[in-house]
């Protein structure tokens, strides 16, 4: 083991404290409404980078179909929303051209706000619960999981555009109005939304940061590199796994329950295959070992989608193509890679010039 | 519901010609996956860049429809075996990048063919005795379905020949089974593993030279096929019988389901049962190499 | 005890900050933040698809756009004033469409939104037009039943679409139909308004279908129709799966003349794309075809063919539809900008002045529209034609008068939708129905 700044403890949470801080503080400078919108919609982007460097970088669940518990967020919040802007006794518009007449007992349960909020977090996490337990206990995994997971988000997709009684189909649900928490409407270009998003975005990040560190984080990485070995210690792997793949789904059924927020909107997109795909994308890019660099590969690759793209707009697609092929190539442990390596060149430079300190950092495994 | 024996059996043709469909779109990525383990996001790409061949031919040569698909073979084949030359090869050992990094070539073909043609759809020529239909007694089927399923089994065919009746086949399942005592015995599985590659890629433009007439030829038209495509190998476990197998069973399933509901239904369904099988069977039907699962 | 100290910071933390009210509510809340200056640039903005599957007829709505745009800046602009068009490519990605939308109107500021062409783009970019009272022209067909008061439509709705279409194809063809649609809400609706079209006509609905939005496997709804036997089909399949039915249509050896389809959809664009023989002998229904003969339509093609915007070659109603859009933006402009001076215009007034604004036939290419001054829909007339084997049409009836908008035809019992809001039956207004 070297010893490299980038695997140092102390280092790496004042790291993450400095960029929480700064990303916090955002609001102070600007009042743009639709600036802290767009961070705000981009730390929902950076809590499923989290969400996926959690089960991918970690315990090496490669899972293209994080879309599920984050388009069930999204739907229950939605349909939440939906049902504070009906007046008692009366049924969202779209169901009254489809035929219904009364509220459907899927929808019942959203009438209270509370419970919807909870169930947009419930759902997802038992979904995940049961599907990767049954998925788990069968040792499927690599390659297979995350086709299973694509196909699983296909079948989604389907039934949420064939459902339009109480889907509203393709055309999805947008809620004319902002959530309302008791008297406070969380209007979604106010400080306070983003802060809103803010502190999930950081509580997800340092909950699965301490996961990472913990014990159970330690196993969940040793059966990254070889399930079989971890099994023959006498651990049971498939619990480890449904464990890691749940907790995944929880922080993006958290994004996903905030990007219908933000958005006010949400439809069988949230189902589509590409966009799972570019969420592993974001990760791969920042580095999937870790969850800050994640986060950054989300920002950075939204950010110049947002940004980059109206310059340039026949060619920006070209430059992600290649700076994708480019990092996978050459950087396979993504930005974060590229820090790791040249955090550990000058701190080599710097041991040999103190004649190789021997001291071991008590920082994590050099992950790859 | 009733259904009666005429549509019953009409679907059961049908089915046969989903089949053909599933079965030459997954044909490609069989192979490439099978031998190599490559998860080839691009394979959709592929299929788009076969149909554009023939599109380009058709419009800017006046090739014929029937020799615009040999040479849809090469040309897809060539851009193959280039990205295979230039990137796929450094990734063998890192199945999981492949399949990152054939998005990013995916991304690059379709911005790349955009660029090049144009966003605006285009649609391949096909001769006149295609486009009609066979009946016998109340059963019917049109002739270009007949075509594709005909092609199918000559590319099936094909593939077999080439992977059980030659040398280059007998290096090819040498490799997949083990590529270091391959490699012992003098094969160089670096060229395998690139013709391999051109091989697949060669067969995804074949299966885009007919697509392309039954459907719109955009740049983005491969995203439609990538999943299914990739549920077929995946269900097939890898090989090409299974992989046959595979579309067969969801070509005649999602024909069957899509007469007694309707087309989305089907799918959804296709999905589902598709998980499940793999929930009890995450190897496939027939695997290709014993090692993974 | 850590974790019940953090909890507890954190608890009064989000308590304080509840506390604060002003936090939530940002300052620009509801007013549009911009002024306009006489001789200063009106800026709107365009948002349509330029990349991506929706592009097939998007991109042509944006070119027009910039078409008829320099058209009125050649001209003079609105009353002095050129009109700036922020253009973007919202890539066929509906949060892109969300996104945009937010920066049109928090960032740039602009007056209106010309876009959208699928309902569900529609819906993603409501919610923020309606929060801050900002406009959107939608120009095209769309199934109604909605009644917002930020939306000006130019385009046919469901209840004008195939009034005239379904009871010619019932004389001519014969009265067994089969319904083959794209899975989504706007076909579902005009097929509703077709089947009172039908019983009216006497017709008979044999089956109705419908087909994954972009899938490309019609085997099975083909297998179906050839059970059926019908004598007409009726088609709201939209983008890339209609250009797949209509060629596996004829590959699958079906006879346009002897059973052909009628759409609301397959225009110049999609014929061109599938190639002509595969629409020949099928139907269209629409308020505009680029074969209309006029000197309006003469002039609006030649002059948008010759223009640098013209490189996709035809012209058809959703680009009429937009076309129109620009030229109802310009008058109701001018009517507010009369009525409120230049300084005192907002997105909102420019809403009400659209309301009964008519485009006379020597600027209309369809021939005289004006917008319904309830519910801000177009009256038109609804154009039926044939579709010729170069895939130009002919154009085989035209209604005899203007069709009115009717977005709750069919819903008689939940209201009627006014500039105010939807007025249900026992009087009550509703506002911001979507």
């Amino acid at each position: 083991m070297t010893h490299n700044a980038y695997h140092n403890k102390t280092l790496q949470w004042l790291f993450y404290i400095a960029v929480l801080a700064v990303l916090g503080a955002v609001p102070l400078i600007s009042n743009d409404a639709f600036l802290l919108n767009q961070l705000a919609i981009y730390g929902v982007y950076g809590m499923l980078a989290v969400s996926i460097s959690l089960c991918w970088g970690s315990g090496g669940i490669l899972n293209m179909g994080q879309g599920i518990a984050f388009g069930l967020g999204a739907y229950c919040m939605a349909m939440t929303m939906q049902m504070q802007t009906q007046a008692d006794g009366t049924i969202p518009p779209f169901m009254l051209n489809n035929g219904l007449d009364s509220l459907p007992l899927l929808w019942q349960p959203f009438q209270n706000t509370s419970t919807g909020i909870f169930l947009a977090l419930f759902v997802p996490t038992v979904f995940y619960l049961i599907f990767g337990g049954i998925m788990f206990t069968a040792r499927v995994s690599g390659p297979f999981f995350a086709i299973m997971t694509l196909a699983t988000l296909s079948a989604f997709a389907t039934i949420f555009v064939d459902l339009q009684p109480y889907t509203n189909g393709v055309n999805g649900i947008s809620p004319p109005s902002s959530l309302k928490l008791g008297q406070t409407e969380i209007d979604p270009y106010s400080s306070g939304a983003y802060w809103f998003v803010f502190a999930l975005l950081a509580a997800c990040t340092v909950a699965a940061k301490l996961i990472n560190q913990s014990r159970f984080g330690l196993i969940v990485r040793a059966l990254k590199d070889d399930p079989e070995r971890v099994r023959f210690l006498g651990y049971n792997v498939a619990i480890y796994e449904t464990l890691v793949y749940t907790l995944s789904g929880l922080i993006a059924a958290i994004a996903g329950s905030c990007f219908a927020v933000l958005t006010q909107y949400v439809s069988p997109a949230q189902f589509e295959v590409g966009f799972s795909i570019s969420i592993v994308i974001w990760v791969a890019l920042g580095g999937r070992n870790s969850l800050i660099w994640a986060m950054f590969g989300a920002f950075t690759v939204q950010g110049a989608q947002s940004y980059v793209g109206d310059q340039f707009l026949s060619t920006w697609i070209l430059i992600l193509g290649f700076s994708f092929i480019l990092v996978v190539r050459f950087l396979p442990g993504g930005l974060a890679g590229l820090v790791e390596t040249l955090l550990g060149r000058t701190t080599k430079l710097k041991m040999e010039a103190e004649h190789a300190n021997l001291e071991f950092s008590d920082g994590k495994e050099v992950l790859k | 519901m009733d259904i009666s024996s005429i549509a019953f059996a009409n679907s059961l043709i049908l089915g046969l010609s989903i089949a053909g469909i599933f079965f030459v779109a997954a044909l490609g990525l069989t192979i490439i996956y099978g031998t190599a383990g490559v998860i080839n996001m691009a394979h959709g790409e592929f299929i788009m860049l076969g149909a554009y061949t023939v599109y380009a031919l058709q419009t800017f040569m006046g090739v014929p429809y029937f020799l615009c698909i040999p040479v849809a073979f090469v040309v897809v084949g060539a851009i193959g075996f280039a990205i295979e030359k230039s990137l796929i090869r450094y990734l063998y050992n890192r199945p999981l990048d492949t399949l990152l990094a054939t998005w990013g070539v995916s991304l690059v073909l379709i911005q790349g063919t955009r660029l090049i043609f144009g966003s605006d759809p285009k649609y391949v020529q096909i001769p006149q005795f295609l486009s009609s239909n066979i009946e016998v007694g109340g059963l019917s089927l049109g002739v270009f379905r007949v075509f594709i399923i005909f092609m199918a089994l000559v590319l099936a065919a094909g593939v077999w020949l080439i992977f059980y009746k030659t040398d280059f086949g007998i290096k090819i399942r040498a490799v997949t089974q083990n590529r270091e005592i391959a490699a012992s015995f003098g094969i160089n599985s670096g060229q395998v593993y690139s013709f391999t590659f051109a091989l697949g890629a060669g067969l995804a433009g074949v299966a885009g030279a007919l697509f392309g007439a039954l459907n719109i030829v955009l740049p983005t038209m491969g995203m439609g096929y990538v999943v299914e495509a990739f549920l077929t190998v995946v269900t097939g476990g890898g090989a090409l019988l299974g992989s046959a197998i595979a579309s067969l069973a969801i070509g005649e399933l999602q024909s069957f389901f899509a007469l007694i509901t309707n087309s989305t239904f089907a799918k959804f369904l296709i999905f589902v049962l598709i998980v499940v099988f793999l929930r009890f069977r995450p190897q496939g039907l027939i695997s290709a190499s014993g090692k993974r699962r | 005890m850590k974790f019940s100290r953090r909890k507890f910071l954190k608890t009064s933390a989000m308590a304080g900050a509840l506390a604060a009210p002003g936090i939530w509510i940002p300052k620009s809340r509801g007013a549009w933040g911009a002024t306009l200056t006489e001789g200063k640039p009106i800026k709107v903005g365009v948002l349509f698809s330029l990349t991506g599957g929706l592009a097939v007829p998007e991109e042509d709505s944006t070119l027009v756009m910039q078409y008829a745009i320099d058209e009125i800046n050649a001209a003079g602009g609105i009353a002095g004033s050129p009109i700036e068009p922020v253009i973007i490519d919202a890539k066929s990605d509906f949060s892109v469409y969300s996104e945009k939308a937010r920066e049109l109107i928090l960032r740039d500021q602009v007056i209106s939104i010309f876009g959208c062409y699928t309902s569900a783009s529609r819906k993603a970019i409501l919610p923020i037009v309606m929060q801050r009272d900002n406009l959107l022209f939608y120009p095209t067909c769309y199934e109604g039943a909605e009644c917002t008061q930020n939306t000006v439509c130019t385009g046919p709705l469901a209840n004008q679409h195939s009034k005239d279409l379904i009871p010619y194809m019932v004389e001519n063809f014969g009265k067994r139909v089969f319904f083959v649609g794209s899975n989504y809400v706007w076909p579902k609706e005009s097929n509703k308004n077709a089947k009172i079209w039908l019983e009216n006509a006497g017709g008979e609905l044999l089956g109705e279908e419908y087909i994954p939005l972009g899938d490309s496997e019609f085997g099975p709804v083909l297998n179906k129709i050839r059970e059926a036997q019908p004598d007409f089909i009726f088609s709201t399949v939209v983008g890339a799966s209609d250009i797949a039915f209509h060629r596996q249509f004829k590959q699958a050896g079906f006879d346009a003349e002897k059973m052909p389809i009628a759409s609301l959809t397959t225009g110049e664009i999609e014929t061109k794309a599938m190639g002509a023989e595969y629409g020949a002998g099928h139907f269209l229904s629409a308020p505009y075809f680029m074969a209309l003969d006029n000197p309006t339509n003469e002039k609006f093609v030649d002059g948008f063919l010759s223009s640098p915007y013209g490189k996709n070659g035809v012209t058809h109603y959703n680009m009429s539809e937009t076309y129109n859009s620009a030229y109802v933006f310009k008058a109701a402009m001018e009517k507010a900008i009369a009525e409120h001076g230049f300084e005192e215009v907002t997105p909102a007034r420019v809403r009400d002045a659209c309301a009964g604004v008519k485009l006379s036939a020597d600027i209309s290419p369809e021939g005289e529209t004006w917008v319904d001054e309830d519910n801000f829909n177009t009256w038109l007339v609804p154009k039926i034609g044939i579709c010729q084997s170069d895939g130009s049409f002919k154009i085989v009836k035209q209604a005899d008068a203007h069709v009115a908008p009717d977005p709750y035809s069919i819903y008689p019992d939940i209201g009627t939708c006014k500039a105010n809001g939807l007025v249900a039956p026992d009087g009550t207004v509703r506002t911001d129905v979507i």
